[in-house]
């Protein structure tokens, strides 16, 4: 208890758990054949392994060749992870790299696997992989507007939560200080000083049948895609 | 502005000759008042700003068991032009904030505000980067309704106390109570001082502040004088 109240005091702090990538670490994969098959494929680019809550693989790669893997994972007809059930990012403070998480799921397999890509602060660049799952757009650009990464090759990079001019930096960093970096004075004026149509675009909300857009639809089990059509 | 702008025909000269017969214009103008006010209360067309868990228990209030309508809330008006009192329910991001007073702007006189819930009324638990602290800050508010949420008691009775409210005005402080610079439309309601004496910092943000620019990589610094 006064352990915890001396937390309280201290007030919060950068998590001090290891990561558990750098030390190439390799975890039992036989329980899951994409681990084993990419250790086989693409033994020199994967960093490290882990079995998380029982039965979650996780698998650290080498950024670089984030696409070509992903890519090969979706594809490939052993495993065929044709979903993209999430992209995210966390940072662990104190100066430690940015881990970019893709969580895939294969609807053909049943199967569930966790790749994860550790960027430098200094080196918060990335391939995109919207040209993979379209879905992956919106999720790129929430990881841009709030830890900073930016996505290479992606079509729409913009800020999608925080306003589009928003200036104080990039919220979920751990060195982002938790009400800002400018005074609430300033924040109400840049607030109100927003033109609302520029955060609630109109072609947006009806963004499936913009041509412009649209993204293809890809995964399919003979490997032709389709385009969204208007039906 | 006094009386005699307000009243048809007013003016010196025509109070004793006009339509006021001998001119006793106090007795005439308390009678105006009270058939005014007692028609803008009982009439007030709510503007539900509904943004989170509060907005739940508005609708519980606009619903059969509590029924706004015994007070002649008859209608939620979903257009701000037709609308008489602004229920902002729930935590309002700065996104949100020029939406907020856009609509504030849109609601023709006169018009009052509820703020209802502890975000609405002072950014509640939300000590945050992205939040409000009181939309007292961008809008003028004549009741804040406390709890998290309020019960639609409370509501209910906050919106009595908007009606005690309005059976207080007098059509002779008329343009007094609804004095609204036209410079002030989408700027905020309190000024530099005000916001920042409301959100003073306190508790964990504040220690988070110091620790993370003590061991910060922080890219961006922010000018000098946007600190306080």
């Amino acid at each position: 208890m006064k352990a915890g109240l001396d937390a309280v005091e201290e007030g919060p702090h950068p998590s001090e758990r290891s990561t558990g990538s750098s030390d190439g670490k390799i975890d039992d994969p036989d329980g899951h054949p994409s681990v084993v098959a990419l250790l086989l494929r693409f033994g020199d680019s994967v960093s490290g392994h882990r079995v998380s809550a029982g039965t979650q693989h996780v698998v650290w790669i080498d950024s670089a060749r984030n696409l070509e893997i992903l890519h090969w994972l979706r594809d490939d007809q052993d495993h065929q992870y044709d979903m993209i059930s999430d992209i995210t990012a966390v940072d662990y403070g104190a100066g430690r790299p940015i881990d970019v998480v893709y969580q895939l799921f294969s609807t053909v397999h049943k199967r569930a696997l966790r790749i994860r890509c550790e960027l430098p602060l200094d080196g918060l660049e990335i391939d995109s992989i919207v040209e993979l799952w379209s879905a992956a757009n919106w999720l790129e650009r929430e990881i841009y507007d709030l830890f900073g990464v930016t996505f290479r090759k992606h079509p729409d990079l913009r800020r999608i939560l925080m306003p589009h001019d928003y200036e104080e930096g990039h919220p979920l960093r751990k060195d982002f200080p938790l009400r800002g970096r400018f005074s609430r004075a300033e924040q109400t004026r840049r607030a109100l000083d927003q033109s609302v149509e520029h955060s609630y675009i109109a072609e947006e909300m009806d963004l499936g049948r913009d041509p412009q857009q649209a993204a293809p639809i890809i995964g399919t089990k003979d490997g032709v895609g389709s385009e969204i059509s208007d039906e | 502005m006094g009386l005699r702008d307000v009243l048809p025909g007013g003016g010196t000269s025509s109070v004793t000759g006009g339509m006021f017969g001998d001119g006793s214009p106090t007795f005439l103008t308390s009678k105006i008042d009270w058939i005014i006010n007692w028609s803008r209360r009982n009439s007030l067309w709510p503007m539900p700003f509904g943004t989170a868990c509060c907005a739940i228990e508005m609708m519980a209030s606009a619903a059969s068991n509590y029924d706004l309508a015994r007070f002649g809330m008859e209608r939620m008006s979903f257009s701000p032009r037709q609308a008489d009192v602004l229920i902002c329910a729930g935590r309002v991001p700065y996104k949100l904030a020029p939406v907020l007073r856009r609509i504030w702007d849109q609601m023709p006189q006169p018009k009052w505000c509820v703020s209802m819930g502890a975000c609405a009324s002072s950014g509640g638990v939300f000590d945050v980067y992205s939040m409000v602290q009181g939309i007292d800050t961008i809008i003028p508010v004549d009741v804040y309704v406390p709890g998290c949420p309020p019960r639609p008691e409370g509501l209910i009775y906050g919106l009595m106390m908007i009606q005690e409210k309005i059976r207080e005005e007098s059509l002779s402080r008329h343009f007094e109570h609804r004095a609204e610079d036209p410079s002030s439309v989408a700027r905020p309601h309190a000024n530099d001082a005000q916001v920042v004496g409301l959100t003073g910092p306190f508790g964990n943000s504040t220690q988070q502040e110091e620790l993370s620019n003590k061991e910060s990589g922080a890219t961006e610094e922010p000018p000098e004088e946007l600190i306080p």
